[in-house]
């Protein structure tokens, strides 16, 4: 094997190498496994894991260093792969079996690093080495990562095969094929098609909330809210192009304003849900208006910071004691009056209609502005600034526009959420939650629905879903925002922009309202008179 | 109503130190092709972006329409009829073809956000007009049925073409354009002169370009300025030009002039 | 509507908007005005004795601010972005810090240990380590996640940046718990000791730990500003912050020219990360974040890619912080609410910052 393609494979072993160590030091693979084994039923905690949810998920992390070292090469040859992956088995393996040694050390001589790094308690250690004794574990270590090394590289190998790779394209384009002859040829059994589709949906999604329990009406509402409030910071961020991090603060004006409005402490002003809802909209709309003001000439990263800074000088503002008398203070408010259906409070139930008719307008409105005047000179403004307004655009109006909407979107569900959980307080408004959103919709895919709803769900349903995940959700979201910029900047669902019906070539290719030079030269009457 | 659309009067642009842009006097008469030229660094295109709104000169003023340009933003520019192209094309590159004329046309369209999102009579009808319109220039410029193609992945020449039908959107009455034959063949140059004649026969826009192939400047235009430092050497026809020594000196340097000479007895 | 009454509506919305930015800052300049009145000259709730208590934290912090505005305006003028994730460097370096008090703490020689035994030794290693750690955590930072995206749109590597930043903060606490964590000083620079003066029959302290970090701030940047004004490197990275193109052309490797500009500032934040945790005492993975963003708001104060002006930029948000709330009468809870007001009010009204440069107008 050429020295270099072996360095190559040394190296990308020592990475993840680098990246198992790094696992292991934060129990990421207790918890890893912990899921894994869970599929079959099997139960690991994750401060003494069982041994086979560590191997499980050694075998998982040795699958992937294997396939990614013989995927390096596209033009390889078979032999070469799977010397490849053996190589970065090796490496890896070396890496992962050094670890346990020392672990094996301290474990012997009763040195617990347990103050300094918090996961390695002994019986942590000991799960690492798979509950075998101290040859045994670190022999272990080192062949599951080599073997199963190996084996991804094996699996690169068959896939390449000119056999596999043939059946394998026969297999997925038929779907695809059955899946257009099912919609339909014409233009018109297509739509017949999308209508029967979307009755079924509309069906599902209204029974689901009567029959699926609270629990789930409470996760997918969250889910749902979080829609609204990814469709909003798309208008801001994916439509115009205004990279916004204080987002979470017009979710808390909503909020904040159903919770003062509706809530015996502090003031007791009882307006009402409906009321409190209309008025919170209008305030977070305003205070897009208000924020965005002073701050139209900033350029996209000094306009980042900015509403970075202005939503934490809400959240501390919120927090202080300062002003306790009028917002409630770090307690937050509670008790929040939720609206009554025929004299009956919300329940559940009724709350997750509420917000299904809610997401339901959102992406409505969404949806007809995209494909407007409005939603084209935002992605003119995106583009290309500069070049937008020399075109006629007047950008700091549509600017503010779109931070009004996408306030508003965010009033709307904090609104609903501070009702809903009958509860609001500081520490729910934080940075985080705006970075959640703006994760949310950079995963997804930014500027449209689908990469929203997509988002939304990946990024809010599924961590409430597997509650192991919990710790490391933020780790995660990070290293997401990170890889996703440096791989697939556009989203998982990349934006498209509509097939707009054309007219079929006209003749006479001069547009009625210039002015043909054979004719009379203009009278008084200018086109271009305002 | 002047003659000319366009009078920069003694406009000077200074950067800092540098003067990009020394006392220039242009008068450009209306339904005219008037060419800038000049060697590299000789302050076209800034001459170009104070006429177009985008510097705003230190001395002197621009008149459109005998009225000043100064201090008004790029957008009320446009409005009042004036568009332009780039020397490096910048298109919305992630909006198809159709839409980026449909963005031309922004500032004669009234449908705002509250129309899109009720769908009202003037959205429906607006969208369906705009479209049409902005078909036709597709085609005027020879973008037959490309109009839903992403505007990134079009040819050169073709998005070349497609800027102008994105400036052609908002009715302008002065057309700026800037190397518009930059880069393309003989052919492609040929069709895209053809294109600036029509524009100017058929629909009496004024056509103000920077160009560097000499064969397109001659051809066309009804009237050439010369650049060279930032200052004006020569104005006039092609023929008056062409035989200016000041003018091949700025190209050719020094003796350049009697170089010309030279060389053009032996044709 | 007619076209006139839009066009109408038009042209007065913009003269509104050109009104606003002077109202705003004409509000904001009289309500300061007012403020230092009444706290001034009608009330006098704070002697001398308290008011030299808060310049000397505000020095103290102002040193600190400095060490990591710089890192962000070398970042700035070299690559025209916010290194989002620099805090978190500091934050790393304090962290390396406390490891290393912690090991020299636990050695034991004789009836003491290395720590106090061998004292402005174990700092220095202290000091060394910390600051290796963290040029090594910049350096990687540039290569994984801001290299790849060097000719993306610029809200791309910010984006990114900010993924760092959270990644970083949530690694370090997952490794070493959230819990804060309490420096150990050796016994020469311990927390709260230090020289007393008698001012106005009360004892102001002038902190040991306090005097040690401003002066290794002063030393660090004057060492700072003589890499950058006379070596080839410090000449390397202003020409590839001038124009990248033509120093590549003109020999310069710009990449390494860029690693070594993380590396650099990586190490002045680690330096004032350790000194942030030998004189507060405590550290935990979030303590980089607020100082980040401060830092920052430095940096942008004396004018983004503009030495001297980080420099002093940290300087005066450090005693403006401290001396400011007390001046100014309002609640200590809000002295951070203090700084993010200074950074929007100093991006809304003056962007290029006290002592920058304006950007040139773009080129078209």
């Amino acid at each position: 094997m050429k020295k270099a393609a072996l360095r190559q494979s040394f190296n990308t072993g020592i990475i993840f190498g680098i990246a198992h160590i790094f696992c292991v030091l934060i129990a990421f693979n207790a918890m890893l496994g912990s899921l894994l084994v869970k599929i079959v039923g099997i139960k690991s905690s994750a401060t003494t894991p069982l041994a086979s949810a560590l191997i499980a998920y050694a075998v998982l992390l040795g699958l992937w260093a294997g396939i990614t070292a013989a995927r390096r090469k596209r033009e390889a040859s078979g032999k070469e792969r799977l010397q490849a992956s053996l190589i970065t088995g090796f490496s890896v393996g070396l890496m992962a079996a050094l670890l346990v040694a020392v672990f094996q050390v301290l474990l012997s001589d009763k040195i617990n690093p347990r103050d300094y790094l918090t996961n390695l308690s002994f019986p942590f250690m000991r799960a690492c080495l798979f509950q075998l004794g101290a040859f045994l574990g670190i022999a272990a270590n080192f062949l599951i990562f080599f073997l199963s090394s190996f084996l991804g590289g094996l699996f690169v190998f068959i896939w390449n095969l000119p056999a596999v790779t043939s059946a394998w394209h026969k297999a997925f384009s038929a779907p695809k094929v059955w899946i257009a002859k099912l919609r339909g040829e014409t233009g018109k059994q297509r739509r017949i098609t999308n209508i029967i589709f979307y009755a079924l949906l509309f069906a599902v999604i209204a029974i689901l909330p009567i029959e699926w329990g609270s629990y789930w009406n409470y996760v997918m509402g969250t889910v749902g809210l979080y829609v609204i409030l990814g469709l909003g910071l798309n208008i801001i961020v994916g439509l115009s192009g205004q990279l916004v991090l204080g987002y979470i603060a017009f979710f808390a004006i909503g909020a904040y304003t159903m919770a003062l409005l509706n809530a015996p402490e502090p003031h007791n002003w009882m307006w009402g849900f409906w009321p409190a809802l209309i008025l919170a909209v209008i305030l977070a709309a305003l205070s897009g208006l208000i924020i965005g003001l002073p701050l139209m000439r900033l350029r996209g990263d000094y306009l980042a910071i900015v509403t970075l800074g202005f939503g934490e000088i809400i959240r501390i503002l919120l927090k202080s004691d300062v002003l306790t008398s009028f917002t409630g203070g770090p307690r937050g408010i509670q008790d929040i009056h939720g609206p009554t259906l025929f004299g009956k409070p919300f329940n559940d139930i009724d709350y997750m209609y509420l917000i299904i008719l809610a997401v339901i307008l959102a992406i409505y409105i969404y949806n007809r502005l995209q494909h407007s005047r409005t939603g084209r000179a935002w992605l003119a403004v995106r583009e290309d600034e500069t070049v937008a307004r020399a075109t006629g655009v007047d950008t700091q109006r549509y600017k503010l526009l779109a931070l009004m909407i996408g306030a508003a979107f965010a009033g709307l569900a904090g609104a609903i959420y501070a009702s809903r959980n009958a509860f609001t307080g500081p520490d729910e408004h934080s940075l985080m939650a705006s970075i959640n959103v703006l994760c949310l919709i950079i995963v997804g895919g930014m500027g449209n629905i689908p990469g929203t709803l997509l988002g939304a769900f990946a990024l809010k349903g599924l961590p409430e879903i597997l509650r192991e995940v919990e710790n490391y959700r933020m780790l995660v979201f990070g290293a997401l925002l990170v890889a996703m910029m440096i791989i697939r900047p556009e989203g998982l669902i990349p934006s498209q922009r509509p097939t707009l019906e054309l007219p079929e070539d006209s003749p006479n290719p001069n547009p009625p309202d210039l002015a043909v030079r054979s004719e009379a030269k203009p009278t008084g009457e200018d086109p271009h008179d305002r | 109503m002047t003659d000319n659309i366009i009078v920069t009067q003694q406009v000077s642009k200074i950067f800092g130190g540098l003067t990009a842009v020394n006392k220039v006097d242009l008068e450009v008469k209306r339904e005219s092709i008037f060419s800038i030229i000049g060697p590299n660094g000789a302050g076209k295109t800034t001459l170009f972006n104070c006429i177009s709104g985008f510097y705003t000169p230190e001395h002197g003023e621009v008149l459109y329409e005998g009225e000043s340009l100064r201090g008004k933003s790029t957008d009320v520019i446009a409005g009042l009829g004036i568009s332009r192209t780039y020397q490096n094309i910048r298109l919305f590159s992630n909006l198809t073809t159709i839409e980026n004329v449909l963005v031309g046309q922004h500032y004669r369209l009234k449908e705002n956000w509250l129309d899109a999102v009720f769908n009202t009579r003037r959205y429906r009808e607006e969208e369906k007009s705009s479209i049409e319109v902005g078909v036709r220039w597709l085609n005027f410029v020879g973008l037959h049925g490309l109009g839903n193609t992403p505007a990134r992945s079009m040819p050169y020449g073709a998005q070349r073409r497609l800027e102008i039908a994105r400036a052609l959107g908002s009715n302008p009455k002065l057309l700026l354009l800037d190397e518009p034959t930059a880069g393309m063949n003989p052919q492609e140059t040929l069709e895209m002169t053809t294109l600036i004649r029509r524009l100017r026969d058929e629909f009496g826009i004024t056509i103000v370009l920077i160009e560097h192939d000499m064969h397109v400047v001659m051809g066309i235009s009804d009237q050439i300025a010369v650049l060279d430092f930032g200052q004006k050497i020569a104005d006039g026809t092609p023929k008056e030009i062409q035989s200016n020594p000041r003018v091949i000196e700025a190209y050719l340097g020094p003796g350049g002039a009697a170089l010309a000479k030279k060389y053009s007895r032996k044709k | 509507m007619t076209a006139d009454t839009s066009s109408d509506l038009r042209r007065k919305s913009r003269q509104l908007i050109k009104l606003i930015r002077p109202l705003l800052g004409g509000i904001v300049g009289l309500f300061l005005v007012y403020r230092l009145y009444i706290v001034l000259i009608v009330e006098h709730p704070y002697g001398p004795d308290t008011w030299t208590r808060l310049l000397i934290a505000g020095l103290i912090l102002g040193g600190v601010y400095s060490l990591v505005a710089i890192g962000y305006t070398l970042v700035y003028g070299i690559l025209f972005m916010i290194n989002f994730a620099h805090g978190e460097v500091m934050m790393i370096g304090a962290f390396s810090g406390y490891f290393v008090f912690e090991a020299l703490n636990a050695i034991k020689i004789q009836d003491s240990n290395f720590l106090n035994t061998y004292a402005y030794f174990s700092v220095l290693i202290a000091f060394i380590v910390g600051m290796t750690v963290s040029a090594l955590t910049g350096y990687f930072l540039e290569k994984i996640a801001y290299r790849p995206l060097r000719k993306a749109p610029r809200l791309v590597p910010l984006i990114s940046a900010i993924g760092a930043s959270i990644f970083l903060q949530n690694a370090v606490e997952l490794l070493f718990s959230p819990q804060l964590r309490n420096y150990t000083n050796p016994t020469f620079l311990t927390r709260g000791a230090g020289w007393t003066i008698n001012i106005n029959h009360s004892n102001v302290i002038i902190p040991y730990t306090g005097v040690f970090s401003f002066v290794l701030s002063a030393v660090l940047l004057i060492i700072l500003y003589t890499i950058v004004r006379k070596t080839r490197l410090g000449r390397a990275m202003r020409a590839v912050a001038l124009d990248k193109k033509t120093a590549a052309l003109m020999g310069v490797d710009v990449d390494s020219t860029i690693s070594k500009t993380f590396i650099l500032s990586g190490a002045l934040a680690g330096a004032a990360g350790v000194m942030w945790g030998i004189h507060n005492g405590l550290v935990y993975y979030y303590t980089g974040f607020i100082p980040g963003i401060k830092a920052f708001t430095a940096a942008v104060l004396g004018g983004i890619g503009n030495l001297p002006g980080a420099m002093l930029g940290g300087m005066f948000l450090g005693i403006v912080e401290s001396m400011g709330p007390a001046a100014l009468g309002i609640d200590f809870q809000l002295k951070d609410v203090l700084a993010f007001v200074i950074l929007i009010v100093v991006l809304i009204f003056k962007p290029s910052g006290l002592l920058g440069e304006s950007l040139a107008e773009e080129k078209v």
